[in-house]
């Protein structure tokens, strides 16, 4: 991977929040060839849904990382904001 | 259950494994699994004691590869923990259901370094669909159920539980909760239909592509409708084989890296792939970018991860096979490419006048295959072996040849046979092994002697690791290195040891009546089949190249 050309996203996760379900991400994410940039997660104690932030970087599409992520039993649902997400250039 | 003992988290285990109908399970017992095995006593399930923690995993794989059902096997915490591993990861790469049970220390314990204790629950990630660890009582029973119903649900896989001793010891109450249905509950929405039937309707060369996804659905009778309907030539991954009738007239074989001619010159040729429960791999591909350079896909799947993975799909397809497959099944003008391609088969026919005395490996499995009785169920270890059984044996189901294919395992065939055997006890279950892989889960013909297992052992010895070997002389200038396993133990001596009746042979005119002999035993047999150590695997692409530039020949 190229970190100069590498495609840049925010993805947006929610999840219930269950065991290891961050350790999984991570895992799949990393197992996916996405390097990780950056991460906020917090829980939302009322209903215990967790909503994860993160930050990542690839020369793979999106979409591969997107639907390996939905996979995970605990997941409900994972977006891109597309005003996070850039492509950098040389 | 003695009804004045209290209920234990071991003895609801084994309660919810008799309401999920598991009626024998494979494991061995430790420390940190103790109340579990105490509670074993007094349940209904039957427990086969393996000879090693990966052998009870390959069992439970074999087990519910062959019958359809969840696989169960269980082991203590630590190293026991860790040697299920390879067979929960040869379960999740080939999509099978299985539940896998281990013990752990105590919670108080847990992350102090204790005796046995490793992170299993952590390993798991990685090998797994999905895994629990049970840290209150309270949540063993619902967490049970649902092991079961996501090893089933989509696309199947191993789901771990890892349950401390403290959690197996502690009292319980059942809530005798419902068990809920388990079908396959996934709706998804992709579904490109009317593209597809555009493109099958215009397509002039069109092939059906089929793999281990149509086993998995259940959707034999619809895969096979579609073919016979359309009349489409039609191609078969290594775990799809079975699901296609392999006396069709339209049937290629398999493809890929060891796939037969046809069906790779017609994949290459063709102008839209059906991909029916298949993934692209790279073993089927080859290099990926001339992989069926021409065609359009449309892809079937329950999987939406797998759809666009490897190759872009002009329709996607997802959902259940047994609905969808239907919804394309008509009848296509398509004469032409038939005949091209049934003219194509016929000069690429497989040819068994091999020149001399010395035994060759694909006849002889050839033979097997004419000669064993219907439903029998043939499992394979990894290597050469394994591409000649492939190759020259017919299945007419995918729960009639189980081999370990993404994983490519060896060590898979012997417990794996063990595990089909107990759930099918009325049919013959053969293993076609290797003198390198049959070493890898050797302990386990201990267990096939306790139990009396019959299984049928048919040991291809070349007396190497015959795949590395072939690789090395075609690929590594013929540098031979650590493939050499003349030193092997004496096989016959080494299975009659166990009470397993054996015999080796060594020339064509015995091949024959040795097969015959070992079907006709009542018990288990091993037939040591020896071959010229030269012998390769054809044909082959080599790697990184187009499936069209096969060699046939060193």
């Amino acid at each position: 991977m190229n970190p100069i050309t590498m495609n840049k996203y925010k993805l947006i996760i929610m999840t219930d929040d269950k065991q290891v379900v961050l350790e999984r991400i991570l895992q799949v994410t990393r197992y996916r060839g996405f390097l990780i940039n950056g991460m906020t997660a917090q829980v939302n104690t009322g209903n215990n849904i967790a909503t994860i932030e993160l930050l990542v970087s690839s020369d793979r599409p999106i979409s591969l990382l997107i639907d390996q992520i939905n996979k995970l039993v605990d997941i409900k649902s994972v977006a891109v904001d597309n005003s996070s997400s850039q492509r950098c250039s040389a | 259950m003695n009804d004045s003992k209290p209920l234990t988290g071991g003895g609801l285990l084994f309660k919810i494994l008799e309401q999920h109908g598991v009626e024998h399970i494979f494991g061995y017992p430790g420390g940190a699994i103790m109340p579990i095995y105490d509670a074993l006593v007094d349940s209904n399930v039957q427990h086969f004691l393996c000879r090693h923690e990966q052998g009870a995993s390959f069992s439970a794989v074999g087990y519910a590869r062959a019958s359809g059902k969840v696989g169960v096997c269980m082991a203590t915490s630590g190293p026991g923990a860790t040697n299920l591993i390879t067979g929960l990861a040869d379960a999740l790469a080939d999509s099978i259901p299985v539940v896998a049970i281990t013990g752990q220390v105590p919670t108080a314990a847990m992350g102090s370094d204790a005796f046995q204790e490793t992170d299993i629950f952590g390993l798991s990630l990685a090998c797994t669909k999905h895994s629990f660890q049970v840290t209150d009582i309270a949540d063993l029973e619902k967490v049970l159920h649902k092991a079961f119903a996501i090893a089933l649900e989509g696309r199947q896989g191993p789901v771990l539980v890892d349950i401390p001793k403290d959690i197996q010891i502690a009292a319980v109450e059942q809530t005798f909760t419902k068990v809920a249905s388990l079908k396959n509950k996934v709706k998804l929405p992709l579904a490109d239909i009317t593209k597809a039937l555009d493109l099958l309707t215009h397509a002039k060369k069109p092939i059906l592509y089929v793999g281990g996804g149509v086993g998995m659905a259940n959707a034999i009778d619809e895969v096979r409708s579609f073919a016979e309907t359309t009349g489409l030539p039609s191609v078969s991954t290594l775990k799809g084989l079975g699901a296609l009738n392999p006396d069709d007239e339209n049937y290629l074989g398999m493809l890929g890296m060891h796939g037969t001619k046809v069906a790779n010159l017609a994949v290459h040729d063709c102008d839209l792939l059906i991909a029916v429960g298949a993934r692209f791999d790279d073993r089927v591909t080859g290099k990926l970018d001339q992989f069926a350079p021409d065609a359009k896909v449309i892809h079937f799947d329950i999987d939406t991860a797998e759809i666009n993975k490897r190759r872009i799909a002009d329709a996607p397809i997802l959902g259940d096979l047994k609905e969808n497959l239907p919804l394309l099944t008509m009848s296509l003008d398509i004469q032409d490419w038939q005949t091209q391609v049934r003219q194509m088969k016929e000069n690429c026919a497989w040819r068994y006048d091999h020149p001399g005395e010395r035994i060759f490996a694909p006849a002889v499995l050839k033979e097997v295959s004419d000669l064993m009785p219907e439903n029998t169920c043939v499992t394979t270890d990894v290597g050469q072996h394994q591409m000649w059984a492939a190759q020259h044996m017919n299945f007419d189901d995918p729960s009639n040849f189980l081999t370990s294919g993404s994983m490519g395992t060896m060590g898979f065939g012997l417990p794996a046979a063990i595990g089909a055997q107990i759930s099918r006890p009325h049919d013959t279950v053969i293993v076609v092994s290797g003198d390198g892989s049959i070493m890898m889960n050797v302990q386990e013909l201990a267990t096939i002697k306790r139990y009396q297992i019959p299984v049928k052992i048919i040991l291809i010895d070349n007396a190497k690791l015959g795949m590395v070997r072939q690789w090395q002389d075609l690929f590594f200038d013929g540098r031979l290195s650590e493939t050499d396993l003349s030193d092997n133990p004496d096989f016959v001596m080494l299975a009659t040891s166990f009470d397993i009746k054996a015999k080796q042979i060594t020339q064509k005119s015995e091949v024959t009546a040795a097969i015959k002999e070992m079907l006709d035993h009542d018990g288990a047999y091993l037939l040591q089949v020896k071959i010229d150590a030269k012998d390769n695997v054809w044909p082959l692409v080599p790697p990184n190249s187009a499936n069209n530039e096969m060699m046939e020949s060193a």
